[in-house]
């Protein structure tokens, strides 16, 4: 296993040297700088994590952050011009629509996490062929937001499937154009998203109850709960830790990551009328004239949304537990 | 007696509670493979048709001869290679820092590594493509996966370090008197005994990345370049195209994924039942 260069090499690195045969005994005595040696190897092992998410994290937040002050265009037009970015996006641009479609998209997350619900308590009585249905109700997280997001807009497509069975059961007034108006493309996207996340919502409070004892169901039952009530009673406050990871999670994914499906279903439009913020990011970032500084100022002002959504439903649910 | 059959009774009510949600998860896939293989007119006259129709596989001969998928099928798998191997090299040797040594500051240093988790991408995405134009990555694959590492690696220690803290100190204690270095320690204990963890790593960012549109969509703009996500997507942004051949790429494109799923699906399950992943 050891080889004749390894003391060499341990030497040079600093790393592994108290496991030289030499040393062991001088443990005692030489414990401190044994014991710097340690802090080497420890902060050696997290260095590449450490450059890798200065340069890929830590730097391309601060540039945005101080660029978003200053009318960039990505090359070296960069002049500072204070809070204009700011004031142009709250004033003279589609953000108050962008915000609306967040907070519409927003609405998917109790959606979700209830139908999850229903579904874990469905899973874990586990019934014949439980398992093949957990695989089952998790798959559409494997299949790419491209497929989904293109599947939902063929399907309410003008003469897509959904308008042909509505067709079929002479309800012609409702065929409509799905995708054509905001009210009805909103309700498609968020559609799309409760179907997509009901799955991991359904794996996530399975997990979250399989840590519950079995006893407690028993006792449950024994006393004459019915299934809602052993649902509202026992399982919902079991598993509030998981509820509120499952909350966050989703509500951060809704606001961050659901880029490829606005792209394929409704392409942010008409207009900007079924954006997101993320979304008017990508089109600044086409846009001609490059507006760089004011997307920066988009970056900032989701970034802000973010932490706010987290930093506050920690605090709020850290004082719920404390009351309990 | 009653109990019993009242039991039962909601045994088989479940069942079909269960048997209605996989149908409507499965049925869009089952759709789009169906109409992939008909030809035009018939997908015209009638998208759910399953019976008495022409089959043709034309559609995915084109995908493969025209469209060239299994290029752009390269091009996704190296960068889904290339981020995992990185993300297990870095993200072993972190994880097994932050589980099983002792060194200052490791606990701010953790939670600053993991709240980088919440900073979301299209945030960083314009100074990063600066970054990278300067230094000529934009185009190469290198500035994807350099971006994936970045995103993910938070991720990726979180799952590791709870994988890795499960680990016995003893054996660490015990490889140590054998005269294991820090390698040989993370060679014959960390790795094989934190398999579940790695494994979960794999499977899940494979995926993950596999389907990823953002990034590759704003830092690969050339057609050699392109994964099969970016240029499916370039193909579906045309409203006029034709909708069966659209559905091949899609099916082409969703094998790789769901494939792997039906191996390895028992390590996702358990990794997002475990709550350290979306």
């Amino acid at each position: 296993m050891r080889r004749p260069y390894e003391k060499l090499r341990n030497y040079v690195l600093g790393w592994g040297v108290s496991r030289s045969n030499g040393m062991r005994g001088m443990r005692g005595f030489m414990g401190i700088s044994l014991r710097r040696i340690k802090v080497s190897q420890g902060v050696l092992s997290i260095l590449p994590v450490i450059i890798i998410l200065i340069f890929i994290r830590f730097y391309p937040m601060v540039m945005a952050i101080y660029r978003s002050f200053t009318n960039w265009n990505g090359l070296y037009r960069s002049d500072w011009i204070g809070l204009d970015n700011y004031v142009k996006i709250f004033t003279n641009s589609p953000f108050w629509t962008l915000l609306r479609n967040s907070l519409v998209l927003l609405t998917t997350v109790p959606l979700q996490l209830m139908i999850g619900i229903f579904v874990a308590v469905l899973l874990y009585e586990e019934v014949k062929g439980w398992r093949f249905f957990r695989t089952i109700i998790y798959l559409p997280q494997i299949i790419a937001a491209v497929t989904i997001g293109y599947l939902f807009r063929v399907a309410f497509s003008l003469d897509g499937p959904v308008n042909l069975v509505i067709r079929r059961m002479s309800l012609d007034f409702l065929a409509i154009e799905w995708l054509g108006n905001t009210a009805t493309a909103l309700g498609v996207l968020v559609f799309c998203l409760t179907w997509f996340s009901i799955g991991w919502q359904a794996i996530v409070i399975l997990g979250g109850m399989s840590k519950i004892s079995p006893d407690v169901f028993e006792a449950a039952k024994m006393d004459g709960a019915n299934f809602w009530q052993r649902t509202f009673y026992v399982v919902i406050p079991m598993i509030s830790r998981t509820i509120e990871y499952a909350v966050i999670m989703s509500m951060v994914w809704t606001l961050t990551s659901i880029f490829a499906f606005i792209y394929t279903i409704t392409a942010g439009g008409p207009g900007y009328e079924t954006s997101t913020i993320d979304y008017m990011i990508y089109t600044k970032f086409y846009q001609a004239g490059a507006p760089y500084g004011f997307a920066s100022a988009l970056a900032v002002i989701l970034l802000i949304i973010i932490l706010t959504i987290t930093v506050v439903e920690m605090r709020y649910t850290n004082k719920v537990s404390e009351w309990e | 007696m009653l109990s019993k059959f009242n039991q039962k009774l909601s045994a088989v009510l479940i069942f079909l509670v269960l048997l209605v949600l996989s149908i409507s998860n499965l049925y869009p896939l089952f759709y789009m493979f169906m109409n992939s293989i008909k030809s035009r007119t018939d997908y015209f006259i009638n998208p759910f048709s399953v019976w008495d129709l022409i089959l043709t596989w034309d559609n995915y001969l084109t995908m493969i001869s025209q469209f060239k998928i299994l290029n752009l099928f390269k091009n996704s798998f190296i960068i889904s290679f290339f981020t995992i191997i990185l993300l297990l090299s870095i993200g072993v040797v972190a994880s097994y820092a932050f589980s099983k040594l002792n060194f200052k500051g490791k606990n701010i240093l953790y939670l600053l590594v993991i709240s980088t988790m919440f900073i979301p991408v299209q945030a960083t995405i314009i100074p990063l493509y600066v970054f990278f134009s300067r230094l000529h990555l934009v185009n190469t694959y290198w500035s994807v996966v350099f971006i994936y590492v970045g995103m993910f690696i938070p991720e990726v220690i979180l799952l590791m370090t709870s994988g890795f803290r499960g680990i016995p100190d003893e054996l660490i204690e015990a490889a140590k008197l054998d005269g294991a270095g820090y390698f040989n320690i993370l060679r014959y204990v960390i790795v094989p005994m934190g398999r579940p963890a790695i494994i979960l790593c794999v499977i899940f960012y494979y995926i993950v990345t596999w389907n990823d549109l953002f990034t590759p969509m704003i830092l690969l703009q050339s057609m050699d370049r392109r994964t099969v996500m970016v240029a499916l997507a370039a193909l579906l942004s045309r409203y006029s195209g034709d909708p069966t051949f659209q559905f091949a790429g899609l099916v082409l494109a969703s094998i790789p994924a769901i494939l792997v799923y039906a191996i390895f699906q028992r390590y996702i399950i358990m990794g997002i039942s475990l709550g350290s992943t979306k």
